[in-house]
């Protein structure tokens, strides 16, 4: 059965076509990887889904009922977990903290009742931290309990944010670059850790990531956009070998004119503000690559 | 990143005989101190209004300290909550808690239209609208003849069991504890976690699920009931509503002293913001009556140049104001927490922790990188 379906969906910053008539269909269970090079409108397909964007056209569809407009709280609420580019939490708070926070939606006490406080909040209370302490348990971040979240380092921030998006108790989660800031074994580690947390939590997911080897190794299926537009799709195997897919992202040449297109503005900025590693990170992979990644950095400065 | 095992909190029943006998007394001594003003008669006057900034403080924390939005206009709910209370109980001879419940009714809901603008404009240009508002409602609503008893003040009386300005100071008190304790009890449940996340990024508050327009309308709902309360309280307080306590350039003076509590109390510090809020409501009357008039007058007359600048009629206001700036630049410069973060050592040995004048929780990297202030 499929969770997610998202059909023909478009949309468009002024004279940019972020994205084109995207349809894509996560199934129960699945793992999916939404790959492309930067400004592919990868986050822009995230953030329309989540509801962060309104798309100008299309429908998004959640296990049969149609999710295109509702606000991204609710749709958190419903069973969306995600993450952000950037590291997305509460930097002045402590983890224990934000993984509180994050569970806002599952708190049954209402906002008066949590004024008035008593024996039912506290208990409450006590039970988000409990899960809050199991998710750090299981992520190994146990001693990072009483720490603010802004002193910790990069690579620790994007594990306790996969943490926060499961106190979401997500259905279906989409993560954004998890493996971001990690080197290859951390990321090799990671893809591990995603399959076991979807047996653990019954979880389907839709990952956008760089870090093609671990694309390749958890995804049961991949998409590969390209300036707005889907390429390609297909087991991993098909993707990795798929005569467009290689020009276009794994290392060939980009055809000239398309080059120019810049991302949207407000990828380039998270890009350039969060993201210098991955960024830098990306054209190093192949050789050819480099080629092909000169000019769009150019046209997005 | 190993010393993080940080003791968890002593729980107050499992503290030892002493440190609860301890504590006990510094909680007697503190129920003491705020009791004693209600003897004296003009001093408990003095000290009502004390706590009524100090609930002002309350109120515009939540909004600036809370939800990060800079707000010039909190004189404007004040002087509406007095306006409606007075004006209920003179003219429709409600009784006072009814007149008092009407205030935080109307404070509200005007708190609302001005959340709902902080929904789309945030930042130096809400500032500038909470400006505007302030000034605007003060040249309208207060001035109308109607409500000021044709600008003659609308004098009303506090019901007889109530009578005294002493009575009328602890009452203010309880009201004061109250709304703490409510204040608290937002930032330690789901509330207060939902303000912060929306403070910081609201993109992440909403993948968290938590509602933006809600919340946000929340907290101006919930500043403005307070400081339409402490309204209520200011009106009986003098047994007098007199609108120019609350038109410029009184009531621009007014908004901006709220908004210096707030900061040298240290924005988002409950405790600092009420100790800052006592601060500045007593030091006005006190410069006068006790150190400016006894001491500072006589011997400025010898001063030359300066005693001819400070006549009989100079208040002392024009030196509390200089000790609100020299304050607010020490808290910028060397003490971004506020007041708050000094007593921290204390707040936290009083709710049953050990007496640490730097605990590990709160002494992160973070602290020394990112400033907690924001406007």
């Amino acid at each position: 059965m499929s969770v997610l379906e998202v059909s023909d969906l478009s949309i468009r910053f002024g004279g940019l076509q972020a994205l084109q008539d995207l349809t894509l269909t996560v199934n129960e269970f699945e793992i999916v990887g939404l790959i492309g090079p930067n400004g592919a409108g990868k986050t822009t397909a995230f953030n329309c889904i989540t509801g962060f964007y309104k798309p100008d056209t299309g429908k998004v569809v959640y296990r049969g009922q149609d999710v295109t407009r509702t606000p991204p709280h609710k749709k958190a609420a419903m069973g969306f977990g995600r993450t952000f580019q950037n590291v997305g939490m509460v930097k002045s708070s402590t983890v224990l903290d934000n993984l509180k926070t994050a569970q806002h939606a599952r708190v049954q006490y209402d906002v008066v009742t949590g004024l008035l406080g008593g024996g039912r909040v506290a208990a409450e209370e006590r039970a988000l931290e409990a899960k809050a302490d199991a998710i750090l348990e299981l992520l190994g971040l146990t001693e990072f309990r009483h720490l603010r979240v802004g002193g910790l380092s990069y690579g620790t921030l994007k594990l306790l944010e996969l943490g926060c998006a499961l106190a979401t108790e997500p259905d279906v989660l989409l993560l954004d670059e998890p493996s971001s800031g990690m080197g290859p074994e951390e990321s090799h580690e990671l893809g591990e850790r995603l399959i076991e947390l979807r047996k653990a939590f019954g979880l389907t997911m839709l990952l956008i990531e760089h870090h093609v080897p671990l694309v390749l190794s958890v995804c049961d299926h991949i998409y590969v956009l390209n300036f707005g537009r889907l390429l390609a799709e297909g087991k991993p195997s098909v993707i990795q070998t798929h005569p467009e897919v290689v020009a276009a992202y794994l290392g060939g040449e980009a055809p000239e004119e398309l080059a120019a297109t810049a991302e949207t503005p407000e990828e380039a900025a998270l890009d350039e503000a969060t993201h210098p590693v991955a960024a830098k990170k990306a054209p190093a992979k192949k050789a050819p690559a480099k080629k092909a990644a000169a000019p769009r950095k150019k046209a997005s400065s | 990143m190993t010393a993080v095992a940080a003791a968890p909190a002593v729980s107050p029943w499992r503290l030892s005989g002493a440190g609860l006998a301890a504590r006990g007394l510094a909680y007697l001594g503190l129920a003491v101190v705020l009791f004693l003003p209600s003897f004296a008669t003009d001093f408990s006057k003095t000290c009502s209004l004390a706590v009524i900034y100090a609930l002002m403080g309350l109120s515009l924390n939540i909004v600036v300290g809370y939800t990060g939005q800079l707000s010039l206009g909190h004189q404007g709910f004040l002087g509406l909550g007095a306006l409606v209370t007075a004006n209920i109980v003179a003219q429709a001879q409600l009784p006072i808690w009814l007149a008092m419940a009407c205030a935080v009714l109307a404070t509200t809901g005007v708190a609302l239209v001005l959340g709902l603008v902080a929904l789309r404009i945030t930042g130096l240009y809400l500032s500038l609208i909470t400006l505007v508002f302030g000034s605007a409602i003060s040249s309208s609503l207060f001035a109308l003849a109607r409500f000021t008893d044709n600008n003659s003040g609308v004098k009303i009386q506090r019901p007889h069991y109530l009578a005294t300005n002493g009575d009328w100071y602890l009452v203010c008190v309880a009201v004061l504890l109250v709304v703490f304790y409510f204040d608290y009890r937002l930032t330690v449940s789901k509330v207060g976690r939902a303000l912060l996340a929306l403070k910081e990024n609201e993109r992440v508050a909403e993948a968290f699920g938590i509602g933006v327009t809600s919340y946000k309308l929340l907290a101006f709902a919930l500043s403005g009931a307070i400081a339409g309360l402490a309204g209520g309280l200011y009106a009986f307080r003098g047994e007098l509503y007199s609108e120019k306590d609350f038109q410029d350039p009184n009531g621009f003076t007014l908004a901006l002293l709220f908004v210096v509590m707030c900061v040298v109390g240290g924005l988002g510090n409950r405790l600092g913001v009420v100790v800052a809020g006592l601060f500045f409501g007593l030091i006005n009357e006190l410069l006068d009556d006790l150190f400016y008039a006894h001491w500072v007058h006589p011997w400025m007359q010898h001063v030359p140049v300066l005693g001819s600048y400070y006549s009989s009629d100079v208040k002392a206001s024009y030196l509390a104001s200089l000790i609100g700036a020299l304050l607010l630049l020490q808290t910028l410069i060397f003490n971004r927490g506020g007041l708050g973060a000094q007593l921290r050592p204390i707040s936290r040995w009083m709710t049953g922790h050990r007496f640490e004048l730097h605990d590990a929780t709160h002494s992160g990297p973070a602290v020394a990188e990112g400033s907690s202030v924001r406007a």
